[in-house]
């Protein structure tokens, strides 16, 4: 093989645009209530056991990858299971951990410390259904190199996993900035008692915010699978990461978490071959810090919607 | 009043609940009616949660057999039961997981620690307890140079290992270029420093990186085939090979990839996906009792404790190291004592089923056979020692 620089870019992009649809849950739920929400990994990792299981369930039996429609209608079943797993388990977390505090006014650290624990409840209760050991998603196609550009080999799965981001990325865009919808989020985002006096259902905007992240996060946690597999400790270090990556573009801004995404992705893969693997992960966060001291509401600026 | 009841409720708080503890720790099935014999307990130390779990649980259900077999067979003077102390295979939680059982008094020897991690951190409070463990498992050539008084195994060290690796892929598989990539634990760089010595020595081209377990091996596979080796051999255990071949052959790479002992598991199998798998080469100083004829009757004893299920990689060495120590405490009766035990077990020479177990001064068991496995339709098939897949 030649020059890998081709090669880096595309696992890079790849990965960030997993980073992005995750970000955009954290973006998203900042956006309307101005609180990371701490056990968005887990939302994350329960989405990829619902796209497996799902998956695994309606796999037919017999030697081999399934091939043509029967691929592709499987890897739609494991996106839309591992959509469906995340937003059901997002409510869950809305109504358990955000809504009751939300009704007695608590103070935000508390709402920091009802995350981490249904963070930590999650993932036990994850291990303890799902075995301690990696789970892999069964193969739903043969993956293989599908095509080559520039010296780089890209497999089938690379497209799957990048097609399927990009998709979901450009439709929550699309979601945000031009329907009803969108609009009512945003307009909570820039202040939540104005929109109320406008007649905006708060709560319903905010469930709708989770709802809509955790199935951006369980899709991408199915797609994150197929290639790492699964496990109940799966949703930190990826949570910890569009976390960063959100933050990087701007918290609360749908484009930055998009751009923090790629951007996080192509960092780590570059940084991972120059210096050494390992440090992966110092360099990712080496660049947060030097942005933010630079910019420190991020590269797009916080703010839904408009700028602050 | 108040603060002396208050203490003393809490005392007795503490030790109803360390009364539940030692009840819970005891297992259900211990039946304490027999009431005359002597009863020893054998302490375990191995991964039983966390992702390299199966390995532990291998290693436990070979003890498991032994134990059983040997309760059933009623001819001594006393009785066996398992403590299992748990150590994820990390090292920060070996130290906790030996004095668990150093604190049972009545845990005469410890089959463990599993892994090599865990084995350098517990050792040292082992030998301070003067309590006896052998290992089934743990390979880092270290431990019996760390002056441990109390550590035995029943598997030869990664120098071993090493060497016939770098063998069997300098000679069989003929092989100008390898680059080899370590766990950064103590078993991986042990293995991968004994590798690649041995692959220098034989004028091998010699490719060495470490990488803590990371799951993301996009960049580091990328930067494997552009170092183009003939071979790639992983030096750290399955849960994260797997996704290592994963990576490799989804960016196309076709050459060689093994790993050593500590990926030697069927779940490698599950976790990379037998299509995936296939062909991957895996090496280890251990036989494969299944398909081992000498050790049918262990295989038919293993299954029938533990519901049938087959004995995995460990198992069978994990039941030698529990025979050693029975033929100890047999030779001892109902006097033994963790200094007699210890004292003991030097003079074991029994035949075991993975191999003869006679240890040396060091405490390494003196036979040393590699063998290589490959993955073929799913499957973990042995190919042979390397000794005999290496000649010409």
């Amino acid at each position: 093989m030649g020059d890998p620089v081709a090669q880096l870019a595309i696992d890079g992009l790849t990965v960030g645009a997993l980073y992005a649809v995750i970000a955009l849950g954290y973006t998203l739920v900042y956006g309307v209530l101005q609180l990371i929400n701490f056990a968005h990994g887990e939302v994350f990792m329960l989405g990829a056991f619902g796209g497996l299981y799902a998956a695994r369930g309606v796999l037919p039996g017999g030697d081999g990858a399934p091939g043509g429609l029967a691929s592709v209608g499987l890897v739609a079943i494991g996106i839309a299971a591992g959509g469906l797993a995340g937003a059901v388990a997002a409510l869950g977390l809305e109504r358990a951990a955000y809504r009751p505090l939300r009704r007695r006014g608590a103070p935000r650290l508390a709402y920091l410390i009802s995350a981490i624990g249904a963070s930590m409840f999650a993932f036990n209760l994850a291990g303890k259904e799902f075995g301690r050991q990696n789970v892999p998603v069964p193969d739903l196609f043969t993956n293989g190199t599908l095509l080559r550009v520039a010296g780089a080999e890209i497999s089938t799965q690379t497209v799957v996993i990048a097609a399927t981001a990009l998709a979901m990325l450009l439709a929550v865009d699309h979601l945000v900035s031009a329907t009803r919808l969108g609009q009512s989020i945003r307009a909570v985002a820039e202040d939540a008692e104005c929109a109320t006096l406008h007649g905006v259902d708060v709560d319903r905007v905010i469930v709708a915010a989770f709802v809509l992240g955790g199935m951006l996060a369980g899709a991408g946690g199915f797609l994150y699978a197929m290639t790492f597999n699964a496990s109940y400790t799966m949703g930190f270090v990826p949570g910890i990461k569009a976390f960063t990556a959100a933050v990087l573009g701007g918290i609360g801004n749908v484009r930055g978490a998009v751009l923090g995404g790629l951007l996080l992705g192509l960092v780590e893969s570059f940084g991972g071959y120059l210096l050494d693997a390992a440090y992966k992960d110092v360099i990712a966060f080496a660049v947060l810090i030097a942005v933010l001291l630079v910019r420190p509401t991020g590269l797009l600026g916080a703010r839904l919607g408009r700028a602050a | 009043m108040g603060a002396p009841s208050r203490r003393l409720r809490l005392l007795a708080t503490t030790a109803a609940v360390a009364a539940v503890v030692a009840a819970a720790g005891c297992g259900g099935d211990g039946d304490d009616a027999s009431g005359a014999k002597k009863a020893y307990a054998i302490g375990f130390q191995g991964p039983l949660s966390g992702e390299n779990q199966q390995l532990g649980i291998n290693a436990y259900n070979g003890m498991l057999t032994a134990v059983e077999a040997f309760n059933r067979s009623g001819a001594q003077p006393f009785t066996l039961r398992i403590v299992a102390s748990d150590d994820q295979g990390v090292p920060e939680q070996g130290p906790t997981a030996a004095q668990k059982l150093i604190d049972v008094p009545d845990v005469i020897a410890v089959v463990g620690p599993v892994f090599s991690g865990p084995a350098k951190s517990s050792e040292p409070l082992y030998s301070q307890a003067g309590l006896l463990s052998v290992s089934p498992s743990a390979t880092s050539p270290q431990l019996t140079d760390l002056g441990f008084t109390s550590f035995y195994r029943v598997i030869s060290p990664d120098t071993v290992q090493g060497a016939a690796a770098a063998d069997y892929l300098a000679k069989a598989l003929k092989a100008n270029r390898v680059f080899s990539l370590d766990d950064r634990s103590d078993y991986g760089v042990g293995l991968s420093a004994s590798l690649e010595k041995a692959l220098r020595d034989q004028g091998v081209t010699v490719v060495h990186d470490g990488l803590n377990p990371t799951k993301d091996y996009t960049s580091e596979a990328t930067k494997i085939i552009a170092a183009g080796p003939d071979a790639v051999y992983y030096s750290g255990y399955y849960a994260e090979f797997a996704l290592l071949v994963k990576a490799l052959r989804g960016k196309g790479y076709d050459g060689e990839i093994l790993a050593g002992d500590g990926s030697n598991d069927d779940q490698l199998i599950r976790q990379a996906g037998a299509r995936t798998a296939e062909g991957v080469l895996l090496t280890c100083a251990c036989g494969d009792a299944n398909s081992d004829p000498r050790a049918a009757s262990f295989v038919a004893e293993f299954k029938r404790v533990n519901s049938g299920v087959r004995p995995g990689t460990y198992s069978g060495e994990a039941y030698d190291a529990t025979q050693a120590i029975i033929s100890v405490l047999t030779r001892n009766g109902a006097t033994a004592t963790r200094t007699s035990v210890r004292e003991g077990l030097r003079a074991v020479d029994i035949p075991g089923v993975t191999k003869r177990i006679k240890f040396d001064e060091r405490g390494e068991v003196s036979d040393s056979t590699v063998y290589v496995y490959e993955i073929r339709d799913g499957q973990r098939v042995v190919l042979g020692p390397t000794s005999t897949l290496t000649k010409p």
